[in-house]
């Protein structure tokens, strides 16, 4: 049984169409890393997993049953653009409502639960308005932590977050899967980031969702490159560009090769031609690339 | 938190919902500094009315004072649709005009906070939304009332205006005023579901239907007949200080229905549109 089925979903908003025949698979179990960009129906499509918006045509599945079920949505924890909490009650309030609202059985332990699982014992006396933005994401997912959902949808949730934010929610989400066995849709711009836990992926571009793989498949599509630096980069790069069809600079200074068979090739070729490769290393591309790679083809 | 194998979905109960959401909402209301304003409010408005009207001006004559009985501040002597000047008009219907606004503000408080986004993930009936804003909304209106019915008893007591009155009748008329609570209450939040993405307009529109401008009109236009009861409007009208029992079922039975109407027609409402 998949966490999510959907089956050519669409939405339009008056003339524009946000979302166009979206199929879309989350295996339980699975954090699913969505991603596309600005604009691209992400937010929409999450909306209508979640009941906030209708859509206009397909079909949603959750868990075997339609997304409309009372009993499952139940069962469904949400992290849209804020959290949705009472900016004037302390963060303990905001949580004791929660709990009232999803009819939570020993409401104070649970709450006491949910605090520590992302690191929010100390705070939970601060009222809502007075917390950091980073402390605000965390209290978004204690929220909808509550009830003991067996979905997640989390919308940004790493957004604007400092190192220490993101690896505390980096852990809790890999806790909530791996040893609570719940589901979580992420969706995020900050892919280095999402990377690290993701392990399936839906890139959508234009509403439609143009690629579907696991971490794995990923793994397997990832180019390789040998990348390397010399005394002379500016010689170094003229030699290659006449060899390989695509050398670039990246970040660090290094040159990448892409397409190239062995490094040895590489060395042997530049020493011929007067110059001393001082580092050579191959590598992979990450999901970032690969995500621009995809929407270059695209364009 | 569940493996999928174990995954049990539950069914909750109409009861175990509708008291969830009460719970919240009653909290929120006894915890907004608004709720106290608007009670005290309340208090004042017939308090004002019945100590200003009838002060000497600056001639030192005394003006003609809009009440001589306490309870005129409370509902008029009988049931008159169409404006017949301000002492006819200005009794405890005034409350639903400043609770309308109230309610405007707490309920529009729900989608400014995005509480809606959470309650609305996990709770699939929009009806139960409706029904519980309407109760607390209704609750909170019946509050105002009774302080309302406290200052114009305090102010009566200070300036010695008569309190003789059949205390029948005056017990129906301020029972069939609390039991519009309930309609009232659930007009504005229906309202408040039309307009919510534009937090002046529901204002604005509460307003105008608290102040019954359109039944008055119509009153004006038929003239004094009992057929406006039908409306919420004309049964706050109709709970007047020689009301009996008739009268108050006539008061319970309108604000029911209607309230039925507006949580059916919000529910739908909400049901089919998008909650953004």
């Amino acid at each position: 049984m998949n966490a999510i089925e959907i089956r050519n979903l669409s939405k339009n908003f008056g003339e524009k169409q946000a979302v166009s025949g979206l199929n879309m698979t989350v295996p339980v179990g699975a954090i699913y890393g969505f991603i596309g960009e600005n604009g691209s129906g992400k937010s929409t499509t999450e909306k209508m997993i979640c009941g906030l918006i209708h859509p206009s045509g397909g079909e949603i599945k959750l868990f075997g049953k339609e997304h409309t079920d009372v009993d499952v949505r139940a069962k469904i924890g949400v992290l849209i653009e804020s959290p949705g909490c009472f900016p004037n009650y302390s963060v303990w309030n905001n949580l004791m409502l929660q709990a009232a609202n999803l009819r939570v059985e020993n409401a104070e332990d649970e709450i006491r639960k949910v605090l520590k699982t992302v690191r929010m014992e100390g705070a939970a006396g601060n009222k809502y308005k007075n917390c950091s933005l980073g402390m605000k994401q965390r209290i978004g997912i204690a929220m909808a932590l509550l009830g003991k959902p067996a979905l997640l949808v989390l919308d940004e949730p790493i957004n604007g977050l400092d190192a220490d934010g993101m690896r505390i929610m980096r852990e809790v989400l890999l806790d909530l899967t791996q040893n609570h066995g719940c589901t979580v849709v992420i969706s995020s711009h900050i892919l280095g980031e999402l990377e690290k836990i993701a392990t399936h992926y839906g890139i959508i571009r234009g509403g439609k969702m143009i690629r579907e793989m696991t971490a794995e498949e990923l793994e397997a599509s990832c180019r390789t490159y040998v990348a390397l630096q010399t005394r002379d980069m500016k010689k170094t790069k003229a030699l290659l560009d006449q060899k390989y069809a695509r050398v670039e600079q990246d970040e660090s200074g290094y040159l990448r090769v892409y397409n190239a068979k062995e490094p040895e090739e590489i060395v042997t070729y530049l020493y011929e031609n007067g110059v001393l490769v001082n580092e050579i290393r191959t590598d992979k591309i990450g999901l970032e690339e690969y995500y621009i790679d995809l929407m270059q083809e695209g364009k | 938190m569940q493996t999928a194998e174990k995954l049990q979905f539950e069914s909750p109960t109409f009861i175990k919902r509708i008291k969830g959401m009460l719970g919240v909402d009653f909290y929120r209301l006894f915890h907004t500094p608004l709720f106290y304003i608007f009670l005290g409010i309340a208090a004042i408005i017939p308090a004002m009315l019945i100590a200003m009207t009838g002060m000497s001006g600056p001639d030192g004559t005394a003006s003609e004072p809009l009440f001589t009985n306490v309870w005129q501040a409370i509902a008029a002597d009988s049931p008159i649709y169409g404006f017949e000047g301000i002492e006819k008009y200005a009794n405890m219907n005034m409350v639903f005009i400043f609770g309308g606004i109230m309610v405007s503000i707490f309920v529009g408080h729900d989608y400014k906070s995005g509480y809606v986004k959470q309650l609305f993930t996990t709770h699939a009936k929009k009806s139960d939304y409706m029904l519980s804003k309407s109760l607390t909304c209704a609750f909170a209106m019946a509050c105002m009332c009774l302080t309302y019915l406290f200052g114009a008893v305090v102010a009566g007591a200070l300036t010695q205006t008569s309190f003789s009155v059949n205390a029948g009748n005056l017990i129906c008329a301020i029972l069939g005023k609390l039991v519009m609570s309930l309609g009232w209450a659930s007009l504005y939040t229906f309202l408040n579901i039309i307009f919510r993405r534009y937090f002046g307009v529901s204002i604005f529109s509460s307003f105008f239907f608290g102040t019954g401008i359109l039944i008055i009109g119509v009153g004006a236009l038929v003239g004094n007949t009992p057929v406006l009861n039908i409306f919420l409007y004309g049964s706050s009208v109709f709970a007047c200080l020689s009301s009996n029992i008739v009268n108050l079922l006539v008061c319970l039975s309108v604000s029911v229905a209607w309230a039925a109407i507006y949580n059916l027609l919000g529910s739908y409402v909400l049901s089919k549109s998008d909650v953004y």
